[in-house]
């Protein structure tokens, strides 16, 4: 018994190691992001994006004088950890801001640690729209789409179709259903004729979508609103392709015409899938964009995916506002870097002031093949700008006063 | 000689943990405030495995339930925050009491699926009811009295509530019922036939090892602010295991110690590389190969029969 | 409720054969875990890290081999094979020295196992998505019913049951499997009878490491393979073990039987909560028949 009262005794002291870090004259991003499992194949792009245009800022002499540097943590896709690693990059490396993750619940999480810190927390690839929305604050800033976005968007576009009894399908878990409501709901205010057959709804993670996709089609619906998840994308466009799916019944998938999904499935992808997705590496075809993929092509041997963008522009984002605040200081920074607008490889690209949120066009497209290139890309490629889909300030604000 | 030495050295113990602030750094503080709460956590579960035997492979829910009790009273019922940190542990009790009679006919490694089972159920539901419980999201800034918001506030808090846990557990081990539940353990059926009940002893234990892993989720909610459905998912139920079993299932302080390498070295091996499943799955391989019972196991022998698994 | 009647319309004996082509799947890894539960008497958690290299090694090998039928079944050989070897790995190297230990700490190894392998997985494959296409001779699928079945499925649903004849044969008509099944009742009782238990426990393991890795390579054309996919089936795998009576062949194909129609025809009933309907069968199982539906051989 003393023996182990002495070990727990050694376990205290251990607490007593490594002290803290202090930022040199540098200024310091710290990410808190998966880099364990599926979800690595998004994330590794935003920081390769970021990565890219953080070196070409030094290069240029950095930012007030002094080098962008990061540090990485690898949250594992679970909240308490996401929590844990997110307080030792504040506390113990002392970092200037946070930027991250691709879990909705740690980067909620995080973003209250923000709050309550006050340190600036740039979110990358999450899709929730409480982060920028009902639950969003000063210090949160939002890079990329959500899904009260993508699905206005969406909604939009359909709007215009003829189609009118619908189906939802999609993962079982908050992700999916705020993606299925976010462009059914919209899509019935735009067209009220548009029915709602009924609803399917499968384990995250699911691999056999084949009875699912039998039922479905006994039910003889006009369209499919597929809401799947990551990981889930593949999975169901392959199971699309052996059952013929995509050829009996047209449906739609968030990032359903992006290259994450597409390049894995090489030609075997199926076609005629709609879809949606905040960036293409071939459109616009614009010299901004051509310069970009080149530069990404040529650092990493990859075509650059939608979180490439993400993490570019946060570098972006971040050297400009510390440029107008003059200093290093997180209030200033802020301050500097709302309502500012960018150029970006997709056009000009807005912080705005109101929400935080960053306004950035929507491509609807659908899956085709193409000569140029061993997978499927989009085709009839429709760019709808940010400021005809997204949420108005006013909106927010009440989503927020609630 | 031993005996009049380990009281002092507990105090020992005690000083340091209280003394830490002052001295730690805040996050080192924060990371000895999870540790401390993980250890309860652990201890808990070991009543249920290292002393009634009992195959607890679904801990991981009483825990889940003890923090989204105190989160979902302190957020969304008007009731002082002491109601609260009522309600999370007693939830866990309540449930515990559920799925024991349930699971209880069964022995071993069955009642140990069929705790999992029913367990992910109750995930199932949390992950769900996106309305209520805030689903997958979870549920974030939770609001807490200002004395125990504070990050010292919190460690605080939380020392005293483990160590009066850990404390209340230690007595309960050593008490008659300790020791009938303990024989149980060893022998159910001579227990049985000297007229134990086992059920209910059984139940009781299951019943208090519950509500010590919900005290642990509420104290959870001090630390972060925050619950989420993965805190009671099986595979944190198996970790949780995993730290009973590294520190010695068949001692008391056991859990506490594995608790502390597993926590302390999630965090400060995942600082460091992304590779913490390869450096935690060799560390723990190692420890099984050279010591059998567990690493507190190495200084207090077990000198009890094996026993058939299926039996 | 209109949903009870859609168990009688036409879609569902195309239901029935997809639960059933589902099953095979679920089959062949519970099996293999069944196998080493009952045989070794350890809840195997490193079993879906197995299958999880099942499925990568079936891309590498289709990589090497091209995606024609030849790389196709080539793979569908190669791959169990590689998993059977590390299977081999871990119980010669470390199992059997730590059989005499605590029940429990076994299955702590198994855990650290399952730990060590998902991160070489990540060092030998890396991060990305890997994707398998069927074999041209198995794409596109069938009308039954005027419903597609995919020609994939209707493979899988007439490979399960040539795997289960086959370890039926192995288990019941090779010495090898008549002693590994009596040893699994006595194994203190086959030693003494001279027997060198060491091989049988190294044979068991291998090939139920052998069955993960076919599940994992017959898998990989339907889905992504990613990291995360070890989690993925393990629970179903264990809860198939436990319905069906541990060590329980016959167990196993009854429990994924019953995991695979229950989901299927479930989500003919009520779409919604379709994910539900084999939870709810397991723990009826379990309340009805607390060992599981057959013997078990413990």
């Amino acid at each position: 018994m003393r023996k182990s009262v002495l070990f727990l005794a050694g376990a205290a002291a251990t607490l007593c190691m490594a002290g803290t870090s202090f930022a040199a004259d540098t200024i310091k991003v710290g990410f808190v992001d998966t880099y364990t499992g599926p979800a690595t194949t998004f994330t590794n792009d935003v920081l390769d994006g970021f990565k890219m245009a953080a070196e070409k800022i030094n290069a240029k002499g950095g930012v007030l004088g002094r080098k962008i540097t990061w540090v990485t943590r690898d949250d594992k896709f679970k909240p308490d950890i996401g929590l844990t690693m997110a307080k030792e990059l504040i506390l113990k490396e002392n970092v200037d801001l946070l930027v991250g993750t691709i879990n909705s619940a740690t980067a909620l999480a995080v973003s209250d640690l923000a709050r309550k810190e006050k340190i600036p927390f740039i979110v990358t690839f999450s899709k929730s729209d409480k982060i920028t929305g009902s639950m969003g604050h000063r210090y949160v800033f939002g890079m990329n789409e959500n899904t009260e976005m993508a699905g206005r968007a969406t909604a939009k576009a359909l709007a215009k179709k003829k189609f009118v009894k619908y189906w939802i399908a999609g993962d079982d878990y908050e992700y999916g259903h705020a993606i299925a409501n976010g462009v059914f709901d919209h899509l019935k205010t735009l067209n009220p004729k548009v029915q709602l057959l009924g609803q399917s709804w499968w384990k995250v993670g699911e691999t056999d979508f084949t009875p699912y996709i039998t039922q479905i089609l006994a039910a003889k619906p006009d369209f499919v609103i597929v809401a799947t998840g990551g990981g889930g994308m593949v999975n169901f466009q392959k199971a699309a392709q052996s059952t013929g799916f995509n050829k009996k019944v047209p449906f739609y998938q968030h990032t359903a015409i992006e290259l994450s999904t597409l390049s894995p499935q090489g030609q075997n992808a199926p076609e005629g899938v709609y879809g949606t997705a905040n960036y293409l590496f071939y459109n616009p075809e614009t010299k901004e964009n051509k310069a970009f993929v080149e530069e990404f092509r040529k650092a990493y041997d990859r075509y650059p995916k939608s979180g490439a963008l993400y993490g570019y522009m946060t570098a972006e984002f971040i050297a400009r506002s510390f440029e107008k605040a003059g200093k290093v200081d997180r209030e200033k920074f802020i301050d500097a870097m709302e309502g500012m607008t960018l150029d970006s490889p997709v056009g000009k690209m807005e912080m705005r002031a109101c929400d935080h949120q960053v306004t950035l066009p929507m491509f609807f497209g659908v899956t085709t093949k193409s000569p140029k290139y061993d997978f499927l890309i989009a085709g009839d490629v429709v760019s709808i700008p940010g400021k005809d889909y997204m949420p108005t300030c006013a909106e927010i604000q009440k989503a927020r006063a609630k | 000689m031993r005996r009049s030495a380990a009281p002092l050295l507990v105090l020992l113990l005690l000083a340091t943990f209280l003394a830490l602030p002052q001295f730690l750094p805040r996050f080192h503080t924060y990371v000895a405030a999870i540790v401390l709460l993980t250890a309860l956590l652990a201890t808990s579960l070991n009543l249920a495995i290292g002393y009634t035997g009992l195959y607890q492979f679904g801990h991981a829910v009483f825990y889940g339930i003890g923090a989204y009790g105190t989160a979902l009273t302190l957020t969304r019922s008007g009731m002082p925050a002491p109601v609260a940190f009522l309600v999370g542990p007693l939830a866990a009790a309540a449930l515990s009491l559920a799925m024991g009679l349930i699971c209880i006919r069964l022995s071993k490694l069955y009642f140990g699926m069929l705790q999992i089972s029913l367990g992910s159920l109750v995930w199932a539901v949390v992950y769900r009811w996106y309305s209520f419980t805030g689903g997958d999201d979870g549920i974030h800034g939770i609001p807490l009295p200002d004395a125990i918001a504070s990050p010292k506030g919190s460690y605080y808090f939380t020392f005293a509530v483990t160590a009066l846990c850990v404390f209340a557990m230690y007595r309960i081990v050593r008490s008659p019922f300790g020791k009938v539940i303990q024989g149980i353990r060893d022998n159910p059926v001579r227990a049985a036939a000297i007229g134990v009940d086992v059920r209910l002893h059984q139940l009781a234990s299951l019943v208090i090892a519950g509500f010590f892993g919900g005290v642990a989720g509420s104290l959870f909610v001090v630390v972060e602010n925050s619950v989420f459905p993965d805190m009671m998912f099986w595979t944190f139920s198996l970790e949780v295991l995993i730290m009973c079993l590294l520190g010695g299932m068949y001692t008391f302080f056991g859990p506490l110690v594995g608790a502390s390498v597993i926590v302390l070295l999630r965090v400060f091996a995942s600082v460091h590389t992304q590779y913490w499943g390869l450096i935690l799955g060799t560390t723990l391989t190692l420890v099984i190969i050279f010591l059998p019972d567990g690493v507190l196991g190495l200084f207090v022998r077990r000198s009890l029969p094996k026993e058939d698994p299926g039996a | 409720m209109d949903s009870a009647a859609n168990l009688f319309s036409t879609g569902t004996l195309s239901q029935i054969l997809v639960g059933l082509s589902r099953t095979t799947i679920l089959f062949i890894v519970s099996s293999g875990m069944s196998l080493i539960l009952g045989v070794l008497r350890i809840p195997n958690v490193a079993h879906g890290s197995l299958y999880m290299i099942g499925a990568f090694a079936a891309w590498s090998v289709i990589q090497l081999l091209g995606g024609g039928l030849f790389g196709f079944l080539a793979a569908m050989l190669v791959a169990p094979m590689i998993v059977a070897a590390v299977g081999f790995v871990l119980e010669r190297g470390f199992f059997s020295y730590l059989y005499e230990r605590e029940h429990l700490m076994l299955l702590l190894l198994t855990f650290s196992f399952a730990l060590i392998l998902g991160d070489l997985v990540k060092i030998v494959w890396g991060p990305e998505y890997r994707s398998v296409t069927v074999p041209a001779f198995f794409q596109g699928s069938a009308e039954i019913f005027g419903l597609p079945l995919p020609w994939y499925n209707l493979f899988l649903l007439v490979i399960g049951p040539c795997i289960a004849v086959f370890l039926w044969l192995v288990i019941n008509r090779t010495n090898l499997g008549k002693i590994a099944r009596a040893a699994a009742v006595d194994g203190e009782m086959v030693g003494a009878v001279g027997i060198n238990t060491g091989w049988i426990f190294a044979f068991t393991f291998v090939l139920g490491s052998f069955l993960a890795g076919l599940g994992g390579a017959l898998i990989a054309p339907m889905v992504n393979i990613s990291l995360g996919m070890d989690h993925s089936l393990i629970m179903e795998t264990f809860l198939i073990v436990i319905i069906g009576g541990l060590g329980n062949m016959w167990g196993a194909l009854l429990g994924s039987l019953i995991f695979g129609l229950t989901q299927s025809l479930g989500i003919l009933v009520w779409p919604q909560f379709g994910i539900a309907f084999p939870y709810l069968a397991v723990v009826a199982v379990l309340v009805v028949r607390p060992r599981g539906l057959l013997r078990s051989t413990w």
